[in-house]
């Protein structure tokens, strides 16, 4: 019952009319930041970090978070639309979010993404709102060992992303993993694979290599092949745009086990959506009973990852609120905002600073809400923009892609990265090689490196550290259930139809 | 049917705004009229962290004293490669600042094939930042003093710090040394990687800045056995500094500067230093970097030059000494 009267107060802070006002400044900034392609949230919020300054605390947190989020509701908008990823994480959205665009349904998928990054949203709030204390406890406790074998789940998971060849499935998710090793080792400092490039020392931009495989690939794709897809000549009319029953039916439950997965990455410091979108969509495709169906236009195949995507981001402010440990850089940010006002976020903060703390997770629902009737209507407008000839829409896309690629750290080095990636990203396409499974590899190849040598620094060097850890060893058996279940089926499989042809 | 000069259109409006990033107009650089034009300060490090807050923080009443925006440009990576390389693209005329940590006195030795030599290429105008490192304990743990915890633990010590090569990697080097322990330095990604490794308990030191920490330190996450610094911090005045605890000679104090191309106008850079001076002398200014753990205090060029030199050769020292590789 506290807990409500907490929150009341909370509602009280976060709806003055000044909070409104900068919440919806944040979230229709987030919005439109998120549609662009590769612009990210990181450096809009640096932009805006400044003018916090002077600001109340509660107020410029509400508008840093609020850019936040909201660049998650916009990212998908041009993964449906146009093929293009508006972020690292909305990549897995193109494969069955485009589908749709091209059969017509464009509307539809928007609407559903639109809902389920409400719904995904909100979940974790909720969560945030009950659990927090406990769950951020919950999720520091995770140690390298731990991480290490979640990943590996989430590696196993992923050989579901290829569509057609696994062989070639699993060449990319290798090429992944070893394009992830590129950059400084974090045991010991030394510089691998960096052929002697300051730019690569850091690791590939994980911004660049996601437009250009997804981004520049699909308009070189357009271009090689001669003729573009048709600009969209009727009008679509309001009815079009909604979903039918057996949509909704489709995303119901896909859009909760998104963003419950969603939620469980984003709480966990140092894993980041994209992990979440790609974990959603790969669960989703195991559990359907029509996985062929994935990469076809399936709405689990955008439901599932546009609510973990969400929740992922509402989650990440769990540790960062509760525990003042944020888990990415986009956080660290904001936990410097509040430092600048002598605010330190922690255990306390939720008792020392209560208006403060309730005020601003209020506002995450508010901000979700206005996300939603801000970004229904706006669906007709995203539509309409498919009547534009692609000769004019494409380079404006592949305009907005490099600077987008160059605001993330201000390289160049990192726009010529795009074009190269962009390039292999068409061959790719054209050969059968998925470019999903590459970038999850990437993602997670890092993670599982460091952590597995982290873990047996921990313990010096014995490796029963994996299965001596309660944690550790669920998510490794869970990893055996996988591997045998999907064995299994693929038997089945093999036998029901020998002369199925791979598409 | 897309023609491929549009996409070529495309393609040329992105290679010209990225060069617009570099832009090389010659001004002519006229110490009278100085600055007549925005000033770009470079920040080797991407936003929200101490140098870049700082920064940011010093940079709105210096831009209204010096009637001049400054922008600032965050290029990080590499050790603060990118970033010296932007800076030293610029032309020597003021316009283009860059800001040194003390990580630059690092990479002076990390790194074997720097593309310039910073105390060459670079002129100082003033440090803007201090700031000690703060060696902390989980307090479940029960450690009061570091000595206790080094009774206790010292034969098989675990110190989380960020990345090798970093500050706080090389000062947990230091410690190790001077202390003579015996210690495994686990490196981590992040900072809040090593508070949570602190916080599970799986290390039993951490050495990082005061202004990441200062939130777990406040709410009493993390216990400060000690600071590096010569004298104890302003911030926590009852944490003893290493020295008081009994570790000879184990000192450690970061700093941020800003330093301009060589052959810079001297009377540019004369101006420069005395507005960062004023504004770094405001108490409005001395507050807020109190509130991130970070002293405000402005130095003549001659002394920044003077400790970036003994820093340079006091991290090669403990760089030789841990038989740390270089790159």
């Amino acid at each position: 019952m506290e807990t409500l009267q907490l929150l009341a107060l909370g509602f009280e802070q976060a709806l003055t009319p000044q909070a409104l006002l900068f919440c919806f400044v944040g979230v229709s900034l987030g919005t439109f930041i998120g549609v662009l392609p590769g612009i990210g949230s990181l450096t809009t919020i640096a932009l805006c970090l400044p003018l916090t300054f002077h600001l109340e605390p509660l107020l410029g947190l509400i508008m840093l978070a609020g850019i936040f989020y909201g660049a998650q509701y916009g990212s998908s908008t041009a993964s449906i639309l146009l093929n293009v990823p508006g972020s690292a994480p909305a990549a897995i959205t193109c494969l069955d979010g485009y589908p749709l665009a091209r059969q017509g349904r464009a509307g539809v998928a928007l609407f559903i993404t639109t809902i389920t990054s409400f719904i995904g949203g909100s979940f974790a709030i909720i969560l945030l709102i009950f659990f927090a204390p406990v769950l951020a406890k919950f999720a520091i406790s995770f140690s390298a060992a731990d991480y290490f074998s979640i990943m590996i789940l989430a590696l196993t998971a992923a050989s579901t992303l290829s569509v057609g060849s696994p062989v070639k499935g699993l060449a990319m998710v290798t090429l992944g993993l070893l394009m992830g090793l590129v950059g400084t080792d974090i045991n010991s400092g030394q510089f691998r694979f960096t052929f002697g490039l300051p730019a690569l020392s850091d690791g590939i931009n994980l911004v660049a290599l996601a437009m250009g495989l997804f981004g520049v690939a699909e308009i070189l794709n357009n271009l090689a092949s001669g003729k573009a897809p048709e600009p969209l000549k009727e009008k679509i009319s309001f009815k079009q745009m909604l979903p039918t029953r057996d949509d909704l039916k489709a995303m119901r439950f896909s859009c909760l086990r998104g963003s419950a997965i969603g939620s469980f990455i984003g709480m966990l410091p140092g894993t980041g959506p994209t992990i979440a979108t790609f974990m959603a969509y790969a669960g989703e495709k195991r559990l359907s009973r029509h996985p062929e169906k994935f990469g076809q236009g399936a709405i689990e195949g955008i439901s599932a990852p546009e609510a973990a995507n969400n929740a992922s981001v509402q989650a990440a402010f769990i540790p960062t609120l509760t525990l003042g440990v944020p888990g990415d850089a986009i956080m660290a940010v904001m936990l410097g905002g509040l430092l600048i006002h002598g605010i330190t976020p922690g255990p306390q903060l939720v008792t020392t600073d209560a208006a403060l703390f309730w005020g601003v997770v209020a506002s995450f629902w508010i901000g979700n809400v206005i996300l939603l009737i801000l970004n229904l209507p706006m669906i007709g407008l995203w539509v309409w923009l498919l009547r534009i000839p692609y000769h004019f829409l494409f380079p404006a896309v592949l305009f907005l892609i490099c600077i987008g690629v160059y605001s993330v750290n201000n390289n160049s080095v990192d726009v010529l990265l795009t074009l190269g990636f962009g390039i292999m990203g068409f061959f790719m396409n054209r050969f059968g090689f998925p470019s999903a499974p590459l970038l999850l590899g990437f993602v997670l190849g890092p993670l599982i490196e460091e952590n597995f040598r982290r873990a047996l620094v921990l313990s010096d060097s014995r490796l029963s550290t994996f299965i001596e850890r309660p944690v550790s060893l669920v998510f490794l058996l869970l990893t055996c259930a996988l591997l045998i279940y999907s064995f299994s089926r693929r038997a089945s499989a093999a036998d029901e139809s020998d002369t199925r042809v791979n598409p | 049917m897309i023609k491929p000069y549009t996409l070529i259109l495309g393609l040329a409006l992105g290679c010209l705004l990225t060069a617009c990033g570099s832009d090389t107009s010659s001004t002519q650089a006229d110490a009278s009229s100085f600055p007549s034009k925005p000033i770009r300060i470079v920040i080797p490090f991407g936003p929200g962290g101490r140098a870049d807050v700082t920064m940011r923080l010093a940079g709105e009443p210096l831009g209204e004293s010096l009637g001049q925006r400054l922008i600032m440009e965050n290029r990080p990576g590499a050790g603060g490669v990118a970033a010296t390389t932007t800076m030293l693209n610029a032309d020597a005329d003021g316009y283009t600042l860059i800001v040194l940590t003390n990580g630059t006195s690092i990479a002076e030795t990390l790194f074997t094939d720097l593309p310039y030599q910073v105390t060459e290429d670079l002129v100082p105008i003033t440090a803007v930042a201090w700031f000690d490192l703060v060696l902390m304990a989980n307090p479940d743990a029960g450690y009061n003093t570091l000595q206790e915890l080094l009774a206790a633990r010292g034969d098989n010590l675990r110190i989380a710090t960020i990345n090798p090569g970093s500050t706080q990697n090389l000062t947990a080097e230091l410690f190790t040394s001077l202390a003579s322990v015996n210690a495994t330095i686990i490196p981590y990604r992040t900072t809040p990687d090593v508070l949570g490794a602190l916080l599970r308990g799986e290390v039993d030191l951490a050495i990082d800045a005061y202004t990441a920490l200062k939130g777990a330190i406040d709410n009493n996450q993390a216990k400060a056995l000690a600071v590096t610094g010569e004298v104890r911090n302003p911030a926590m005045p009852e944490v003893p500094t290493a020295l008081e605890s009994g570790i000879e000679n184990f000192v450690v104090t970061g700093w941020n500067a800003l330093y301009a191309k060589a052959g810079t106008d001297p009377a540019i850079i004369d101006r420069l230093h005395d507005e960062v001076e004023a504004v770094l002398a405001t108490q409005d200014i001395r507050d807020r970097f109190m509130e991130l753990g970070v002293e405000a205090r402005a130095t003549s060029p001659e002394d920044m030059q003077a400790r970036l030199m003994a820093d340079i050769d006091k991290w090669r020292q403990v760089i030789e000494a841990a038989g740390i590789d270089t790159l």
